[in-house]
Order: C-alpha cells, then sequence, then structure tokens
C-alpha cells in the first residue's frame, strides 16, 4: 500500500512534466464571452454561444500574418446582472488574458463592462448593447447593432409612407434599456413627420409583465392607426394576442428584436401580416446571410435570432481586425492596442447583418431591412433602408 | 371615458385577478395552517404550467390534433387540468417533505429561506433541462372574440374566471363541510396543541401543500392558455405578488386570500385607465408605467389603516426564534 | 494499511492539528495570513508554473478545481473533448494551496504563538485603539498585498466587502429585530442613486444629469460626503416602512417592506431625471480598496456598539416579546425607528459604494433577486451576530466566484447548500454570537501550558 501511494505519487509528479497544455499556450488567441448563462435571460446567452460555438467549428484557426493560431473561446457567464458582468470581464481580461472580448449582450452589462474593457485596454465589442453609454469616450468598446437614432426613424418613417399611419400608438417595457430607448427615438421621429400628438397612446409595463389589457384598451380608445412595439419576441405574441382580444385590428409594427425563429412558434398564425424593422430578410436571403441561417438551423434545430447573427459578425469583424493587424508580437498589452487600432480603421466588413464600418465612436453604420411577416410564416424582404 | 371602456378593463381585471386568486389560496393555505411562507409557490406554479405542457402535448399526440382529433379539445383540456393537478400536488408533498418538514421547528423565517432556494433549484433545473428557452402552450381550445356593445370578450377569459371561482368554491366546501376540512381549520387554529388530540400533522401539511399545489397547476394552464409563452421564471413575480394577495387577505381566512388575490388584479389593472382619466381631467401626462408605484402605494396604504389585513385577526405574529 | 488505522489517522489528524493550533491568537493568524500573501507574492507565480497551472489561481485554487470538475462534466454529458492533463490541475492547485497557503499559516501561527500571545498580552493592557489599530492594521496590509495581486481579486474583495455591509445592516433589522424586512435592496437603491447624484451631479460631465455643477481638483475628498448622502436619504425612505411597523408586525410588516421594494424600484424606473431604466453610468473611480475597508469596517464597528448598547438589547426584547418589553418600559416605537434608521442608513452606504464599485447603476440591480441574495447571506451566515454576517456574505460571495466555471450547475450547488445548512442549523451557522473586539484579540493559553 505505501508503495502505491509513492507510485501515485511519482506518476502525478510524471503527469506535471509532461502535461502538455503548460507549454503550448503561445500560439492560441484567447476570445472571451462574457454572456448571460444563467439569470434572467439564459437563452441571449445560449444564442451567442451557439454562434460563437458554430464559429469556431467553421474556423478552428487563424492566420495573423505569417503564423497559424489555434482559436479557443472562453465563455463566462455573467448572470445578467451588473455586478457579476464586471467580475466576469475582469476575470476574462486579468485570469484568462484573452486578446479580445466579444460581449456582453445587454445594455445592463456592457455599459459597466465597457469602462473595464477600456481601463484595461482590451477592445470588446457589444454585439447587442444600444444604450450610447457603452461606447461613449471609450476607444477600447465597439458595437455590432445599429443605434436607436436610426431604426427609430425607419421605423417612424415606414408606417408613414408604407401603411399611411397618421396615429401612432406605441407599446413599450419601461424597464428595459432596448424597448424604452426605440420607443422614445420612434416619438420623436414620428412627431417630427406629423407634428406634436401624433402619439396618440405611449404606453408601457414593467420587464416581466404578461398581461398588456389595460394598456391595449388605451389603445384601442386612441384611435391609431399603428402600433409600434419595439419588443422582445418572447413578449411580442402575448401583445399580438392581447391586441386581438382588445378588438385592435390594425398593423403592428416591431424592431429588430422580434426577428427570432422562436417568434413564429411561439406565435403562431396571428403574428402574420406585421412588419419588423431588422438586419436581414431570412426568407430569400443570399450568399453568406443565407449560409449562417441554414447551418444555424441544421446544428441547433432553430432559425438564428437577431442575437446570434449580431455576435456572429461580431465575432467576424473582431477577428478580420486580428488578422489586420500583420501579426501578434506575443506582448499582450501591445497587441490589444494593435487590434482595437484595426478594428477602428476596418472599412465596410461585409458581415452577414450588412455591411460595417465603425464611426470614431465606435458605433456601426449599417443598414436596415424592413421585413414583413408572410402568410408563410416566414420573414419576407419588403423594403431596404441606409443611413 | 365611456362605459365600454371601464368594462372592457373589469373584464380584464377580473382575468387577471383569478391568476392571483388561484395562486394566492394555495399560498394562503400553507400559510394559514402551517404559519410558512411558501417561496417556492411561485415556482410550483411554473412547474405545474410546464407539467401541463408536457401533459397536453403528449395527449395531443394520442387523440391526434384538428380535424383528425378523437375527441373535442376541451376533454383534452379537462383530461390535461386533472393530471397536472394530481401530477403537480407530487410536486408539493416533495417540497414539503425535503425543505419544510424537517424545519417544523425551526424558525419560520429558515423556513421561508428553504423555499427562497427551491424556487431557485425549480427554475434552474427548468433551464437544465428544458435549455432556458421560452415554449408555446398548445392551444387547446380554440379562441372567439365576442363583441357585446363594443366590449371585447373572449371564450377563454369567461373560462377561466369560471373555473377559477368553481375551484374556489369547491375548496371552501372542502374545508368548511369535510372532516379533513375541519382538521385543517382546527390547526390553522393551533398547530401545536391540535395535534396533541389526535390531528395527523403531518397528513394534514402533506394534504395543504398537495392542494395548494394543484390549485397551482390548474393556473399554470389555464394561464398557458391565456398567455401561450412559457419561461424559466414566470413564477417570480407572480410568487411575490400572491404573496402580497395571501397576507392582505388575512391569516386564517382563506377566502380572503382569493378576494385579496382578485383586488391586487383589479388594482393593477385598473390603475392604467385611472391614471388615463386623471391625464384627461388635470391635463397631465403622467405615465402607465406608473402602475406598480400606484398598486402597491394603495396596497401599503391598506394595511396602514388594516394593519391586520382585510379579513385577518389581530394577533402576535412572533417569529419563533 | 487496514481500514481501521485509516480512520484513527483520519480522526487522529485533525484534532492533532487543532491541538497544535489551538493557543494561537488572533495576531498570530494575522501573521500568519500576511506570511502566506508574502510567500504568494514571491514564488507565486513561479510555483505556479512549476506545478503547471496556467495562472497563479486566484481564489485559493478553488476556481482552478471547479473549472477541472466543469470540463469533465461537459465531457461527460455534452461529449465534449477532455484533456486528461487537466486532470493534474486538481492535485496541483491543492500542493499550491498547502504550500503557499496553509503551510505558512500555521507555521507561522504556531511558531509565532508564544511572541504573539506576548504581544497581544502586553496590549491588552493597554487603551483598547491601539491593538485594535495594530489588528486592523495587519489585516488590511494582508488584504491588500493579496488583492494587488489580481485585478479580479481585487474587484471580487470589494464587492463581498460591500456584501458585508449590507448583510450586517439587513441582520439588524431580521436578526436583532425579528423582523422578515424584504425592503432592504431598496434602501441600497436609494443610497446608491443618490450618492451617485453627488457625484455624477457635482462633478463629472453626464448625459442625463448634465454638465458638472462644480468641478474641483480635491473633489473626492467629498466621497464620504456622497456616501453619508446617500446613506441619510436611505434612511428617509425607511420612515416609509417604519412608521407602519408601529403598528404592524411580522407578515404585515413583511409585505409593507415588498411593497416598498416594488415602489421604489417603479420610482427609479419612472424618473427620467435620473436616467429611468438606463441608469446612471460614469461614476467616479473613488471607491479604492482603502476606502471600502475603512468605511465597512467603520460600518461594522458602529453596528456592532449599536447592537450591544441598550437600543440593540431593547431590539431583542422587542423580538422576544413586544409587550413584555413595553410592560419593561422599553420604548417600543423608539426601538424600531432606530433599528430601521441604522439599518437602511449603512444599506444606503453600502448602495453607495457598490454604485461607485461597478460604476453603473440601473434600477433592475435592486430588484428581487438581490433580495433573495442578501436574504440568503443573512441566514446563512447567522442571525443576531455580526461574525454570522461576515461568515454568510464572504462565503456566499466567495462561493458564487468560485463556482463560476460549473454555470448553471452553480444555482443548483448553492441552494442546496443553504438548505442544508437551514436543516441543520435553522438559524445560520454562526448565529447569537456576540462580537467583542477585546475578548477577541486576547492572548490564547496554549495547550499543556498554565497561565
Amino acid at each position: 500500500m505505501r508503495h502505491g501511494r509513492l507510485l501515485i505519487a511519482v506518476l502525478l509528479c510524471a503527469g506535471l512534466v509532461i502535461s502538455p497544455s503548460v507549454w503550448a499556450a503561445s500560439d492560441v488567441i484567447n476570445i472571451g464571452f462574457p454572456i448571460p448563462l444563467t439569470g434572467d435571460n439564459p437563452d441571449v446567452g445560449a444564442s451567442s454561444k451557439n454562434a460563437a460555438e458554430m464559429y469556431l467549428k467553421k474556423f478552428p484557426t487563424v492566420k495573423v500574418g505569417a503564423k497559424t493560431y489555434k482559436l479557443n473561446f472562453i465563455y463566462e457567464d455573467n448572470e445578467f446582472k451588473a455586478e457579476s458582468a464586471v467580475k466576469a470581464l475582469t476575470k476574462l481580461i486579468t485570469e484568462e488574458e484573452v486578446l479580445a472580448v466579444v460581449g456582453p449582450q445587454a445594455s445592463a452589462q456592457a455599459v459597466p463592462a465597457g469602462e473595464i474593457a477600456n481601463n484595461n485596454a482590451t477592445p470588446m465589442i457589444s454585439p447587442w448593447s444600444t444604450n450610447p453609454n457603452t461606447t461613449l469616450n471609450r476607444p477600447y468598446v465597439f458595437r455590432g447593432c445599429f443605434l436607436d437614432p436610426f431604426q427609430g426613424p425607419v421605423a417612424a418613417n415606414f408606417v408613414t409612407e408604407e401603411l399611411g399611419a397618421k396615429k401612432a400608438a406605441v407599446l413599450y417595457d419601461i424597464a428595459s434599456d432596448y424597448p424604452k430607448g426605440l420607443a422614445e427615438f420612434f416619438k420623436q421621429a414620428f412627431e417630427k413627420i406629423h407634428g406634436p400628438g401624433s402619439v396618440v397612446a405611449f404606453e408601457s409595463f414593467t420587464t416581466g409583465d404578461k398581461d398588456f389589457s389595460a394598456q391595449m384598451a388605451n389603445i384601442v380608445a386612441s384611435g391609431a392607426d399603428v402600433l409600434f412595439t419595439p419588443q422582445y419576441y418572447s413578449e411580442v405574441p402575448l401583445i399580438v394576442r392581447a391586441a386581438k382580444e382588445n378588438g385592435f385590428n390594425k398593423p403592428i409594427m416591431g424592431s429588430d428584436s422580434w426577428g427570432s425563429g422562436d417568434l413564429m412558434g411561439l406565435c403562431g398564425d396571428d403574428c402574420k401580416g406585421f412588419y419588423f424593422s431588422t438586419h436581414y430578410a431570412a426568407a430569400g436571403a443570399r450568399g453568406a446571410t443565407k449560409a449562417f441561417i441554414d447551418e444555424y438551423t441544421a446544428a441547433f434545430g432553430k432559425t438564428p435570432d437577431d442575437v446570434a447573427a449580431l455576435t456572429w459578425d461580431s465575432l467576424g469583424i473582431m477577428i478580420q481586425a486580428i488578422q489586420n493587424t500583420g501579426g501578434l508580437s506575443g506582448d499582450l498589452k501591445a497587441d490589444r492596442t494593435k487590434v482595437k487600432d484595426a478594428l477602428a480603421s476596418i472599412k465596410d466588413y461585409p458581415g452577414i447583418t450588412g455591411k460595417m464600418t465603425f464611426t470614431p465612436e465606435g458605433d456601426p453604420i449599417k443598414c436596415a431591412v424592413v421585413v414583413k411577416i408572410n402568410e408563410q410564416g416566414q420573414f419576407a424582404f419588403h423594403k431596404s433602408v441606409c443611413p | 371615458m365611456s362605459l365600454n371602456f371601464f368594462m372592457q378593463n373589469l373584464i380584464n381585471a377580473l382575468q387577471w385577478g383569478s391568476f392571483y386568486a388561484l395562486i394566492a389560496l394555495g399560498y394562503s393555505m400553507v400559510y394559514s395552517i402551517l404559519m410558512l411562507f411558501n417561496f417556492a409557490h411561485g415556482d410550483i406554479f411554473m412547474v405545474g404550467a410546464y407539467i401541463g405542457l408536457g401533459v397536453s402535448l403528449v395527449l395531443l399526440k394520442v387523440v391526434g390534433t384538428g380535424a383528425a382529433a378523437l375527441v373535442p379539445g376541451w376533454v383534452v383540456l379537462v383530461a390535461t387540468i386533472l393530471i397536472s393537478m394530481f401530477l403537480t400536488a407530487f410536486v408539493g408533498i416533495i417540497v414539503e417533505r425535503v425543505g419544510y418538514r424537517p424545519l417544523r421547528d425551526a424558525p419560520r423565517a429558515s423556513a421561508a429561506i428553504t423555499g427562497l432556494m427551491i424556487g431557485i433549484i425549480l427554475e434552474t433545473s427548468n433551464i437544465l433541462f428544458l435549455g432556458g428557452q421560452r415554449l408555446a402552450f398548445p392551444q387547446l381550445i380554440e379562441s372567439r372574440t365576442y363583441n357585446i356593445g363594443g366590449i371585447f370578450i373572449t371564450n377563454k377569459k369567461i373560462m377561466i374566471v369560471v373555473v377559477s371561482i368553481g375551484l374556489m368554491l369547491a375548496l371552501h366546501q372542502f374545508v368548511t363541510r369535510s372532516r379533513w376540512g375541519m382538521a385543517m381549520r382546527a390547526m390553522a387554529y393551533d398547530f401545536v396543541v391540535v395535534p396533541l388530540v389526535g390531528v395527523p400533522l403531518n397528513t394534514i401539511a402533506v394534504m395543504t401543500f398537495a392542494i395548494g399545489s394543484a390549485l397551482a397547476a390548474a393556473a399554470g394552464i389555464l394561464f398557458g392558455l391565456s398567455y401561450p409563452v412559457l419561461d424559466p421564471y414566470m413564477g417570480v413575480s407572480f410568487g411575490w405578488k400572491a404573496f402580497v394577495a395571501a397576507i392582505l387577505g388575512g391569516r386564517g381566512s382563506i377566502m380572503g386570500a382569493c378576494i385579496a388575490g382578485f383586488m391586487l388584479g383589479f388594482i393593477e389593472i385598473m390603475t392604467v385607465p385611472g391614471i388615463q382619466i386623471i391625464n384627461r381631467l388635470f391635463a397631465l401626462n403622467i405615465g402607465s408605467n406608473l402602475r406598480d408605484l400606484i398598486a402597491y402605494s394603495i396596497v401599503l396604504a391598506i394595511l396602514i389603516f388594516r394593519p391586520h389585513g382585510l379579513f385577518g385577526e389581530p394577533y402576535s405574529a412572533k417569529l419563533r426564534l | 494499511m487496514t481500514g481501521t488505522d485509516q480512520a484513527t489517522v483520519t480522526r487522529g489528524l485533525p484534532a492533532a492539528v487543532g491541538r497544535l493550533l489551538a493557543g494561537v491568537p488572533l495576531l498570530g493568524w494575522l501573521l500568519g495570513f500576511l506570511a502566506a500573501v508574502l510567500v504568494e507574492r514571491t514564488i507565486g507565480d513561479t510555483l505556479a508554473q512549476t506545478l503547471g497551472l496556467p495562472k497563479m489561481p486566484v481564489l485559493f485554487g478553488i476556481l482552478t478545481v471547479s473549472k477541472v470538475i466543469a470540463e469533465i462534466i461537459n465531457a461527460v454529458v455534452k461529449n465534449t473533448a477532455f484533456d486528461p492533463a487537466l486532470l493534474v490541475h486538481i492535485p496541483a492547485a491543492l500542493v499550491y494551496l498547502s504550500v503557499v497557503y496553509l503551510l505558512p499559516i500555521a507555521a507561522v501561527a504556531r511558531l509565532g504563538a508564544r511572541a504573539a500571545n506576548r504581544a497581544a498580552a502586553i496590549m491588552d493592557r493597554w487603551n483598547l485603539t491601539i491593538p485594535a489599530a495594530v489588528h486592523i492594521g495587519l489585516m488590511y496590509l494582508t488584504l491588500h498585498i493579496w488583492a494587488a495581486m489580481s485585478d479580479y481579486r481585487l474587484i471580487t474583495l470589494k464587492i463581498t466587502l460591500i456584501a458585508v455591509l449590507l448583510t450586517l445592516s439587513l441582520n439588524i433589522i431580521n436578526g436583532y429585530m425579528g423582523e422578515f424586512s424584504c425592503s432592504h435592496p431598496g434602501f441600497m437603491a436609494v443610497g446608491a442613486y443618490m450618492s451617485s447624484l453627488f457625484t455624477v451631479g457635482l462633478f463629472v460631465d453626464d448625459k442625463v444629469l448634465g454638465k458638472a455643477l462644480m468641478p474641483w481638483a480635491l473633489d473626492f475628498l467629498t466621497f464620504p460626503l456622497a456616501l453619508i448622502f446617500g446613506g441619510i436619504c436611505a434612511s428617509v425612505a425607511a420612515l416609509l416602512v417604519a412608521i407602519p411597523s408601529f403598528k404592524t408586525r411580522g407578515d404585515y410588516l413583511a409585505i409593507i417592506s415588498l411593497a416598498f421594494l416594488f415602489i421604489i424600484k417603479s420610482l427609479f424606473e419612472n424618473l427620467q431625471g435620473l436616467g429611468g431604466a438606463r441608469g446612471i453610468a460614469g461614476q467616479p473611480d473613488w471607491a479604492a480598496l482603502p476606502v471600502i475597508f475603512v468605511v465597512v469596517g467603520l460600518g461594522i464597528w458602529s453596528i456592532n456598539n449599536f447592537v450591544t448598547s441598550t437600543y440593540g438589547k431593547a431590539l431583542n426584547a422587542v423580538r422576544d416579546d413586544e409587550l413584555a418589553a413595553e410592560a419593561m418600559t422599553v420604548n417600543t416605537r423608539q426601538a424600531k425607528m432606530t433599528a430601521f434608521l441604522v439599518g437602511a442608513f449603512w444599506a444606503g452606504i453600502a448602495g453607495g459604494l457598490l454604485a461607485h464599485v461597478v460604476r453603473y447603476i440601473n434600477p433592475a440591480m435592486f430588484g428581487i433577486q438581490k433580495l433573495a441574495e442578501v436574504l440568503a447571506m443573512v441566514y446563512f451566515g447567522g442571525l443576531n451576530s455580526v461574525y454570522g454576517s461576515i461568515v454568510g456574505a464572504v462565503s456566499i460571495s466567495l462561493l458564487g466566484e468560485a463556482l463560476r466555471p460549473l454555470e448553471i450547475l452553480k444555482w443548483i450547488i448553492i441552494p442546496l447548500m443553504l438548505i442544508l445548512v437551514m436543516i441543520y442549523r435553522p438559524t445560520g451557522l454562526v448565529a447569537f454570537r456576540d462580537f467583542d473586539l477585546r475578548e477577541a484579540m486576547k492572548p490564547k493559553t496554549e495547550p499543556g501550558q498554565r497561565k
């Protein structure tokens, strides 16, 4: 027995010496993903992770300059909480020594995390955050989605020109960053066209609410021609149903957060015939976009949502930037700054969600598409709007 | 502001209130009889809804859907409700056995914490096994909207209100008329002395949890019918609000919890048109988002003027430390 | 080796270690920890490299171990590739833990026990401030060196310290006064918002709150003022719960406090002047580790003084029997009022600190989730006890970090642990223990040695 223990000890020591993971660290590029794997919105984390895993399977290595690096993705759970996001990102930057960061997704985590990334001079790109504070005065922080001041007017112009709306109603979640910002920009844009007071109902609710009947009764009573509701795809079925049940039979317009394959599964026939602005039209998509949609659907059994698509593009542009540096020195600090500079100077990156170029602030300039949910339940192309 | 508008909101409030009432009922039973805050109750509601989802999918597979169905949709619905109530009752019994019985003599607050933790475990297991995505609840009966003089009523709304009131009355009969009900009421009166005269405390506790959970399952399925998007955290806010309703109703008053549940639903829904009316009258611009603020200020005010709830009796509530 | 032999070893070893370390005073332990972090600072990196670890383990090696476990679980459940070389990390982390922490601590504590005891005995005769300053200084030095080795340690330590303060302030109401208050995240929110309003509004150019009102080079000196302002505002808000508590108790007070929480959250969501749902970002980076350490230390000291004073005893009396307390001339109203005001004040300060550590706040941070978290910390650690709050907050925070690689399983393991603690120790791990600084710093008699 005594010999047995000695043997184990010797084996362990031998394991330490020959352990290959110790020596093989230098030709790996680590990219961190601080995403919500637990907490209130685990499907956001799941979509981001799916997109990243798919990318890794497709492109396991990347050639920078003359050297080929293995890609290594590190997923860190931020629990959909601000404090945890700060801790998770710090861990990624200081402990896991990532070269660049893709995430966090929601603004409530991306705003405080952006500060950490910027202070540690690590390039970060938040695929999904629309809060202006995320990238404001932070040269190392970028984002992958278009901003409310662009998407709001797109929706307002669309309902005016195509649906002939003179009075609009808005229903949004006051306690959530994205719907609230977008609702306000829509209101601003719509009232600029039709004069003050043309948004006849500006109704709101709080995150987690399931019943919208009271707000809908107000909207019906206001006599609006169209309802704009920039809500997440999981809330849209309830809103649409509340509209039907309270006798609202006018068109409903949504935003890019509608664009998930799960929408039709949850909503059924109720959502057909409505419009939303988004990054691409899934039906009739071509080229890389189509390939992405098909591969994602094959791998995970559902069509990708906006989180997955934006994560894919953000990751793609980040890798592109790493390649554009023309070679990494191995000094993490210097490399991070090099990647940031390369990221800022990328022109017209051909993403699946459109061509991307960053403004000096780190926000992308890209086009939006308005799609109609057709009778087959597909998201069909209706119109394209560019800034 | 027309009468129509008011009636429409009233009907919406009735539907919304019946969910609160059904969930508060189960909450209040545990609370009245065992003096426990069953913080896992909201999540049992969630589990009930998911069990209902599973049961109905299995049933639909067996009997078929659409025109080829062997039996009409409402039969499937009734079967789903009954089977799920039965199954969820066992979830309640397990929760009692694991989380509450070992803590019978512990401070109440400790049991409240185990409840909270069991709730988290239920939510997490859901994400673990089902992946955290939202699931659609199958529409077992076809939705029909009736327009009665500008008021829109759906058949589901009527059904939900009728079924919930039916369940409440059934429970009321059980508690006031049956022997077990009498034992429960005795236990609510004093659960230290009553077991000494031969009433089995553990059996009553199990029964309380089983009935409460079964009611939560019924609420979960009705919820799935009218708001067909299920997510793992759907029970959280219901749980806390049922907690408010159960205690607002007053300890020892199961019907009080029902009424408080309906009232809470009414307050929440009616605040929105209320704000609109005030806006019109005084040319103000208050948003409907102040709903929670106003609704819970009303709750606060009620408790300041009726410190022992609506129907409760004054008693000295001590945490048994 | 036979089975019985094994048993005596496992039974005998901890007891022997316990005997060996019985006579070590607090001072000795602190010196041991200091030695350990110094050892880690000098040889940590080299040792980790020799042991084959990718980097110096951050949280005593637990994180490293749970990462390997997570990899194994992933390999089993999801069929991902598993590198068997990773298994070496577990013994490596344990070796690291023993070499860097356990051995130096034990050695210094043991070898220095006599000297430490003598020093403690000498200091025991002096005024309390000097030995307290020595101990706290040593403690800070240790934490500072420990945290300086990694930013991740630093942020974890900061947030843990804030959690200690928050937990302790809730323990006043839920433990010492025996109510079940759900309003604490609300108090915290008021403190966080008001102190942010103070600092961001006065000294920082911000989109939401406008230009800095009084830019000033030494503006960071006003940070205590900002925190106190936040604390006082939280106290004022606490009146909303404190006044109904005169007539209402127990369950009804619980839902009053819950209603308060909903109201506060809804209020901040709707106050567009304070950023609404988008919250306030860009708080100045003033909450450095020494600042937090001093504030939390002050908090623990003053709360401990409060609960051991006649006020605190009055709270216990109100908890055990309000009528009897009233009959014994305890002013119950005053007692409840002070408990709520003091509890809310320190919760507000904790909120202010958190706002300046995370440097961003929004109403969603102070919801039901936070409530569950802080309740768990209070009841896990122990009611009616300062030690308990420290133990509860530190262990839940550290567990939350250390089990991070397990992702979703973390939220099954932590609740299960809490349930087990509740079943076997219903009032928490270290409940009903008075915290007496002088007692804690006293010299210890070593076994086999007469005093």
